[in-house]
């Protein structure tokens, strides 16, 4: 085992290097900035203890619980539905079908459109008075929504936007799906099973180290949701989509808070690394390596 | 054969419907690139540009040196492609298919670099680099690369190689591999797909990169395509018509590497020859 | 060998950080001179000044314009333009934190220009303006100068920029109905500008909102869009006589009836009248010259910087002057130069100033309808008058009332140029202000939730002696 540590160091060392060089530095910085009054244009900063983190706790601060709130809400909302439709997309993309390279890129568009184009489709899209989707809802007498505009539809609104970006989801499910061997399905075959038993038995099993890997980037990813809030709504109205990184960051860089943001940003990281856990520990239970490898 | 063929017509219905729903931003984009400012925002939209302003194109490409800037990117994009199939898929490989004490917390530290919001790294990150003597360098951009190309890649490719049955490693050391032997003939071929989809996810991502070229650089010669995009947007309006032909063609270049490079992971990986 | 490794580990990592907080806290306060500034000689030694702007690449033609003319003169000066597309703020406060800042910026007095003059980043441009023999506050049009506190400027505006009612002629024609005048002396009333309003705004049935059939549900054409941001009410606000705070600067003063009177007034545009499309989006995105040409709307409030859009749309439009409240007004708005206290060169970096304002320099920018120019003497004599409102189709037969006369005798200051703590003050309003524009909450009862909030955050007024 010996040999396995300078191995296992050996291969694994230009990450450690890695992290230790350009990452760990920064982190401990904003750590130890949490602890001061650190405002960039300022001359000089007092380290002031846990006073950022009392302010956090003490209910001082309302906008910190909205927009915890908020975006526990969106986190609540777009996993469930990333991981459903990526995966469900990804299994039409599987299928022996003419094209599908062609479908695959479509697919993949979206992700790839910088954000400055593609915030101008969903102003007019979801715009209430002009929009297409509500001529289209009221051609088909369908109530219709404020959208982005109102309170209670903002946050679906906002995962709605987001959902035309699970290219890069849909491709790593398209990889794990590649990875099955055919002739596991064969033996379905043979056994006179049908694509729900292939889908159920060797499908879903055989993909969860992918859906493993996707489960936690979107997770870890729509907690720190930011450009929808900075690009499309701005965190309104009436701060219903003030996302918690978006306000972070309005501390640091408008307010100039930049020790205070630096707190945020540590509780949303003990936040963050507690759902990973769960996920990580659950996955003993539910994630299938053949490889027969620890989690 | 009846059922199968009733369910690949409700695939290829399912497929056409997502496909539409996904490609309008695009289309939106193109067609844009090719109006003047009034047909680009008529309501209701138009579709066919009339007359196709191709002068957008002309005009948005020269204006600023879009030459240099793809030159630019195109150097930082393989500079950073290489570093990082080679470091990360080196990685991934010694937290997955080597078993070493301190493994998994060692892996759960470079996770965590993931869940701290980047905003407030920024200012540290650059200072850094800065003292370094890196400051409108392309180091900054390129070096990380080097050393894991990222943990989200890592992480990725680990989880393909832990699905890689053990037998093969056994096989193989029976056969006189050490872990380099078993690196190169065994996980890097059976993991093609992952490799490749980093690879992917690692261009597009760099040709799109917009906040480390903003905050490491200075000087114009050395800005990107990423950072050129913008410069449509003025004070109180934007140039719609050229920045959407300028997105046009930023963009393009990425949807022919993603038509090229997504063949190569479509065919499934049959183990059967391996086995046999 | 483990234990070694660790060793290592964490001294890389100590002086990684170690080195990190070193920077982010010691602060040289002199750069270390690298060039000098007179040669032996006696003609001026070379040197450069940098400057960062943000800006469209016809912006920048502009500032490239100046920088050029600038250069001719000056020859042993080059000036190192750095322009910064996006993230503008995010940028220059890593540069801050790095002591990499330039000469000269281009600054917005909504972000960062007050945090970083707070913290005496910036020289007072009073004192240049007090010693230069070409030029004095009174030669600029109103409201251009951006002051800490009296006799502190920290920043000179380029151009203004102000509120117009901007309308498509022939929706006026077509229906029989009085387009907005253009003369402040005539301008329409609240209550005339609402009749018209209605009688601009169409049902899906063809029917006006005067119609006792009227239908809000299904509305075809609106009579108004109506910007629900702090520039497009604050005009209606100071034209009532209110403030955003109290004249001595203690006070909030949203809450107080001469502006919640005009908030009820837009919130019943859209909810009492439907004759504007309700919550408008805060971000004025494509916007005006869309929602006129293709006859969405009648009637627009935007800055005057629509008018470049306008003018390259294909359709009959024009400017009105705003409806009065009380008097006429109109705020300004507008982006700044700063000096930055570090610069070796503040007599040169001035002189570049003065070229940036000068009309000359922009004047591509001006008769293309984004800006406007800064001398008084543009807008007062008739020759140069002419060269930017005249044969221009950026510049409409209203706008020489509408805009050039409402802004040289009747304007206000930006709000964000004299309310300290602005953007957080607002940060409390804006919400509220949401719920009046949704119809949930009366103007009165929104304000008078969050005044107390409100008014903690109140810190005072930078155009008065504290």
């Amino acid at each position: 085992m010996r040999k396995g540590l300078f191995y296992g160091l050996l291969f694994t060392s230009p990450a450690i290097l890695g992290f230790l060089l350009f990452t760990l530095g920064p982190m401990i910085a904003s750590l130890v900035l949490s602890l001061s009054d650190y405002n960039v244009f300022k001359e000089g900063t007092a380290f002031i203890g846990f006073d950022n983190y009392v302010r956090l706790f003490s209910g001082e601060d309302d906008l910190f619980y909205q927009s915890l709130g908020a975006t526990f809400y969106f986190v609540a909302l777009r996993v469930p539905a990333v991981i459903l439709i990526s995966f469900a997309v990804a299994l039409l993309l599987n299928m022996n079908v003419k094209g599908r390279a062609l479908f695959r890129t479509i697919i993949y568009l979206p992700s790839i459109v910088p954000a400055v184009a593609s915030a101008m489709i969903w102003m007019w899209l979801l715009n209430p008075d002009l929009g297409l989707i509500n001529t289209v809802l009221e051609w088909l007498h369908l109530p219709t929504s404020n959208w982005l505009y109102a309170e209670s539809s903002v946050i679906p609104s906002v995962v709605l936007t987001t959902l035309w970006g699970i290219g890069g989801t849909v491709i790593i499910f398209l990889a794990g799906l590649s990875g099955i061997p055919k002739q596991y399905y064969e033996a379905i075959d043979v056994d006179g099973g049908g694509w729900y038993s292939k889908l159920r038995h060797i499908t879903i099993p055989m993909v969860t180290p992918t859906l493993f890997f996707n489960t936690i980037m979107t997770i870890i990813g729509s907690f720190q949701v930011f450009n929808e809030a900075y690009i499309l709504t701005d965190g309104g109205p009436n701060n219903k989509s003030l996302f918690y990184v978006f306000y972070l960051w309005r501390t640091g860089f408008r307010d100039t808070e930049m020790g205070y943001a630096s707190a945020l940003a540590w509780v949303l990281f003990v936040i963050i690394l507690f759902f990973t856990f769960i996920v990580f520990k659950s996955s003993k239970s539910w994630v299938y390596y053949e490889g027969g490898g620890r989690s | 054969m009846k059922t199968s063929r009733l369910t690949l017509a409700a695939g290829y219905a399912a497929l056409i419907l997502v496909s539409v729903m996904f490609i309008t931003p695009f289309i939106w984009l193109i067609r844009s690139s090719l109006m003047n400012l009034s047909q680009i925002f008529t309501m209701p939209p138009e579709w066919i540009p009339n007359p196709v302003q191709w002068g957008n194109f002309k005009k948005a490409l020269t204006i600023l040196p879009f030459d240099t800037y793809f030159m630019n990117t195109f150097i930082i994009v393989i500079g950073v492609l290489v570093g990082t199939i080679v470091t990360s898929t080196v990685a991934a490989f010694g937290f997955s298919r080597i078993q070493w004490k301190g493994r998994d917390i060692v892996f759960a530290i470079l996770m965590s670099s993931m869940m701290l919001p980047a905003a407030v790294t920024l200012i540290p990150s650059f200072l850094g680099w800065q003292m370094l003597g890196f400051y409108d360098t392309y180091y900054p951009l390129i070096a990380p690369a080097y050393f894991g190309g990222g943990i989200f890649n890592i992480f990725l490719l680990r989880q393909f190689y832990l699905t890689i049955p053990r037998d093969f490693d056994e096989a193989a050391v029976v056969d006189g591999a050490g872990y380099f032997g078993i690196y190169f003939k065994i996980i890097l071929p059976l993991s093609r797909s992952a490799v490749i989809v980093v690879a992917l996810f690692t261009f597009l991502g760099t040709w799109n990169d917009f906040m480390g070229p903003l905050i490491y650089l200075k000087s114009d010669h050395l800005f990107t395509l990423a950072l050129g995009l913008q410069m449509f947007q003025g004070t109180y309006t934007a140039q719609w018509d050229l920045l959407m032909a300028a997105s046009a063609a930023v963009v393009l270049p990425c949807v022919v590497v993603f038509l090229v490079g997504q063949r190569y992971f479509l065919e499934g990986i049959t183990l059967t020859g391996l086995k046999g | 060998m483990l234990r070694s490794k660790k060793t290592i580990a964490s001294l890389l990592a100590l002086t990684l950080l170690g080195t990190t907080i070193l920077a982010g806290c010691s602060r040289p306060s002199k750069e270390t001179d690298t060039g000098g500034n007179s040669g032996q000689d006696g003609s001026p030694a070379p040197i450069t000044l940098r400057m960062t702007v943000w800006g469209a690449p016809d912006e920048l033609a502009a500032y490239k314009v100046a920088i050029k003319r600038f250069e001719d003169k000056f020859s042993h000066i080059t000036v190192d333009l750095q322009h910064i597309a996006a993230d503008y703020d995010t940028k220059l406060t890593t540069m801050v934190a790095g002591n990499d800042v330039p000469d000269i910026a281009m600054m917005e007095s909504g972000t960062i220009a007050y945090p970083l003059a707070e913290e005496g980043k910036f020289l007072n441009l009073q004192e240049f303006l007090d010693n230069d023999p070409q030029i004095n506050v009174d030669s600029l049009v109103p409201n251009l100068l951006y002051s800490l506190e009296p006799g502190h400027v920290i920043g000179i505006a380029p151009g203004p920029e102000s509120f117009g009612l901007f309308y498509n002629e022939d929706m006026f024609k077509d229906a029989g109905v009085e387009p907005p005048p253009a003369k402040a002396s005539e301008a329409w009333t609240w209550d005339e500008f609402v009749e018209a309003a209605k009688l601009m705004t169409i049902d899906s049935q063809g029917r006006n909102a005067n119609d006792p059939a009227f239908d809000p549900k299904n509305i075809k054409q609106f009579g108004i869009n109506f910007p629900t941001w702090w520039g497009g009410y604050s005009n209606f606000i100071y034209s009532n006589g209110g403030d955003f705070v109290s004249a001595d600067g203690k006070t909030f003063a949203l809450n107080q009836p001469e502006a919640v009177e005009v908030f009820q007034n837009i919130a019943d545009l859209m909810n009492v009248h439907h004759v504007a499309p309700s919550p408008v989006q805060s971000k004025n995105i494509p916007g005006t010259n869309v929602a006129l040409q293709t006859k969405k709307v009648a009637m627009v409030i935007d800055g005057q910087w629509a008018s470049t859009s306008l003018a390259q749309s294909n359709f009959n439009y024009n400017v009105g002057v705003l409806p009065v409240m009380k008097e006429p007004m109109t705020t300004i708005v507008a982006g700044m130069f700063s000096m930055f206290k570090s610069t070796k060169y503040p007599q040169e970096s001035w002189e570049l100033i003065k070229y940036l304002i000068d009309p000359e320099s922009s004047i591509d920018m001006i008769t293309a309808g984004t800006w406007m120019p800064s001398y008084k003497s543009w807008y007062t004599e008739n020759d140069l008058l002419a060269r930017w409102t005249e044969n221009l189709a950026s510049r409409p037969s209203g706008y020489k009332d509408a805009i050039v006369e409402v802004l040289l005798n009747s304007s206000h200051q930006t709000p964000t140029g004299y309310v300290k703590n602005f953007s957080k003050i607002m940060d409390v309003v804006s919400p509220a202000l949401d719920k009046v524009w949704l119809g949930q909450q009366t103007a009165q009862e929104a304000l008078d939730g969050v005044a107390a909030k409100a008014q903690e955050l109140v810190q005072g007024r930078r155009d008065i002696q504290q």
